[in-house]
């Protein structure tokens, strides 16, 4: 299956050349849909020293379907839905945005930028995403709550 | 090579796709849908190379260019230039039969003729007259293994070839279970995998992107609070209902294809707009002046975004440069503030000096005189310290 084929390449690039602060992996070996992925929080933002787990399962129509993000680790960010499913909200995970060229690693990377900076544009979660740009104080204090509670 | 061997060309077929390359192509040969070297390489109207087999089944499903989402129908796509093909299958790979064995590496226009006729390990017909089965080529002159033997256990008629495979089924004979390494006569481990208990399981509702899986005799503790499944019903109704809805989408596009081209040549567009007083043709016109109109938008949004993340860039790049002029600077008055403090306590000491020798030759006294100038010098010193203030205060300005 091309799929599959495309995938595995991908582990494999992803492999050779890490991206900072992001670990990513199959869940199971025996199936290459399903990676586990874990971030650290990056040094400066109130995530930092924080350890995020998410899984990013990649439908079999991949390339031509997005891939998705969830977030088991409970983080108060603009980005992610703050809910049992913990969806990271990215404008090119959006089927209508998505483009069969875009790497797992390109996800990968966007996700851990957004822990660094969130985009305020793009929230799920509104109420974060105005208490972040009006309430800057509050919302890191939040944010740091939280990752001292689940992240750690 | 002997005609009876060409006589036996092998069927084996050859997935181009699943080739593995010598060494890793340039990056400009690759396709953007599967990551692997051109296959059939053709190139869209937008300039971009894809494989011919994916970029069909990419306009399958969006009328998109996958680089650049640029309108795309199957009429812009044309065969890339001969010289890419050409580039694309002179790549060597390595024989698809490389795990059975097959060292060949050769370039990828050749590995069909290879498996065809070379191959040592490709399938071909049994030389036994009569028989259908298949064997590896290398072993096509042995004797014929697919007459049929006696099973020594369950007396059954097997194939000399599957002696091996039959043993894990026999009737008679019994297999450990992978999950829970217990032994079970083999008519009934089929029965017990469906309810091991060792086996791990994913969540009822994993497809609806829950992450759980466990031994299965832990499972149900999960299923009996997972929300996901609690949301099953619901979820799939959903997900029944975004099916017909796409389905529904995808018609009204290509009715929408049909109404309006998908992005009118420029030549008709000029033509179009100077016909504008035309007015049979006006509302084709209102039309595509709007699209040539969203056009123009689209492309000076995109070059003001290009803009913006350059001058990004520029700020980002001037932010760091400042920090380093300013930590350069701070060390610079460091050093500059150790020079003043080794001068000052020069002075420091040639005033001691000074004082005291003025003092030895006023008094000439030893007792009263020392007590004196004691004195003395801890109040030249508190002078002093008011000098170092002033100093440190005029190399902080
Ligand atoms: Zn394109
Ligand atoms: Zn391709
Ligand atoms: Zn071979
Ligand atoms: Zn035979
Ligand atoms: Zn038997
Ligand atoms: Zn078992
Ligand atoms: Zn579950």
């Amino acid at each position: 299956m091309a799929a599959v084929k495309r995938i595995t390449k991908e582990l494999a690039e992803f492999s050779n050349n890490p991206v900072p602060g992001v670990s990513a992996g199959l869940a199971s070996e025996d199936n290459v849909f399903k990676w586990n992925v874990i971030l650290t929080g990056p040094q400066g933002s109130p995530y930092s020293g924080g350890v995020f787990t998410l899984n990013l399962i990649l439908p079999t129509e991949y390339p031509f379907k997005p891939p998705t993000l969830n977030f088991t680790t409970k983080i108060y960010h603009p980005n992610v839905s703050n809910d049992d499913k913990g969806s990271m909200c990215l404008g090119v995970l959006r089927s209508d945005s998505w483009k069969p060229s875009c790497k797992i690693v390109q996800v990968l990377e966007m996700a851990a930028g957004l822990l660094k900076e969130p985009n305020v544009d793009d929230a799920v979660e509104t109420s974060i995403a105005d208490e972040y740009k009006n309430n800057p104080e509050s919302f890191e204090k939040t944010a740091r709550e939280w990752t001292r509670k689940y992240a750690k | 090579m002997s005609p009876s061997r060409s006589s036996r060309n092998s069927l084996q077929s050859v997935d181009l796709r699943a080739l593995d390359y010598l060494t890793s192509p340039s990056a400009n040969l690759l396709c953007p849908i599967c990551h692997a070297p051109l296959i059939t390489p053709v190139q869209t109207r937008c300039l971009h190379t894809f494989c011919s087999a994916c970029i069909s089944l990419s306009l399958e499903r969006s009328s998109t260019c996958p680089v650049d989402r640029k309108p795309l129908n199957h009429d812009d796509v044309t065969p890339a230039p001969i010289m890419i093909a050409n580039l694309v299958n002179d790549l060597v790979v390595l024989c698809p039969n490389r795990e059975k064995g097959c060292t060949t590496s050769c370039a990828r226009w050749l590995v069909e003729s290879h498996i065809r006729e070379d191959c040592e390990y490709a399938t071909v017909k049994c030389a036994k007259e009569g028989c259908d089965g298949m064997v590896e080529r290398r072993e096509a002159e042995g004797e014929c293994v697919h007459e049929e033997v006696e099973c020594a256990f369950c007396e059954g008629a097997v194939r000399k070839l599957d002696v091996e495979l039959h043993y894990k089924e026999c009737p008679k004979l019994s297999s450990d279970c992978r999950h829970c390494s217990k032994s079970f006569p083999n008519p009934e481990l089929a029965a017990h995998k469906l309810i091991c208990p060792d086996e791990i399981i994913d969540c009822a509702a994993s497809h609806f992107g829950c992450s759980f899986s466990s031994r299965r005799s832990e499972l149900d503790e999960h299923l009996s609070h997972c929300h996901f499944v609690a949301l099953t019903p619901i979820l799939q109704l959903h997900t029944e209902r975004i099916e017909t809805l796409e389905l529904e989408n995808k018609a009204i596009r290509q009715k929408l294809d049909l109404l309006v081209p998908p992005r009118p040549l420029p030549t008709q567009l000029s033509g179009a707009t100077s016909s504008a007083a035309n007015d049979s043709s006006s509302g084709r016109d209102m039309t595509s002046e709007m699209q040539d109109y969203t056009y123009h938008l689209y492309s000076e949004y995109e070059q003001l975004r290009s803009d913006v993340e350059r001058l990004n860039a520029q700020i980002r790049e001037l932010d760091v440069k400042q920090d380093m002029a300013r930590f350069n600077e701070g060390l610079r008055y460091n050093d500059e503030m150790t020079g003043v403090r080794a001068a000052i306590n020069g002075l420091r000491m040639q005033l001691h000096w000074l004082v005291a020798s003025r003092r030895e030759a006023g008094t000439g006294g030893a007792g009263a005189g020392g007590a004196r100038s004691v004195a003395g010098s801890s109040a030249s010193g508190d002078g002093r310290r008011m000098s170092v203030d002033s100093v440190r205060q005029v190399v902080k300005l």
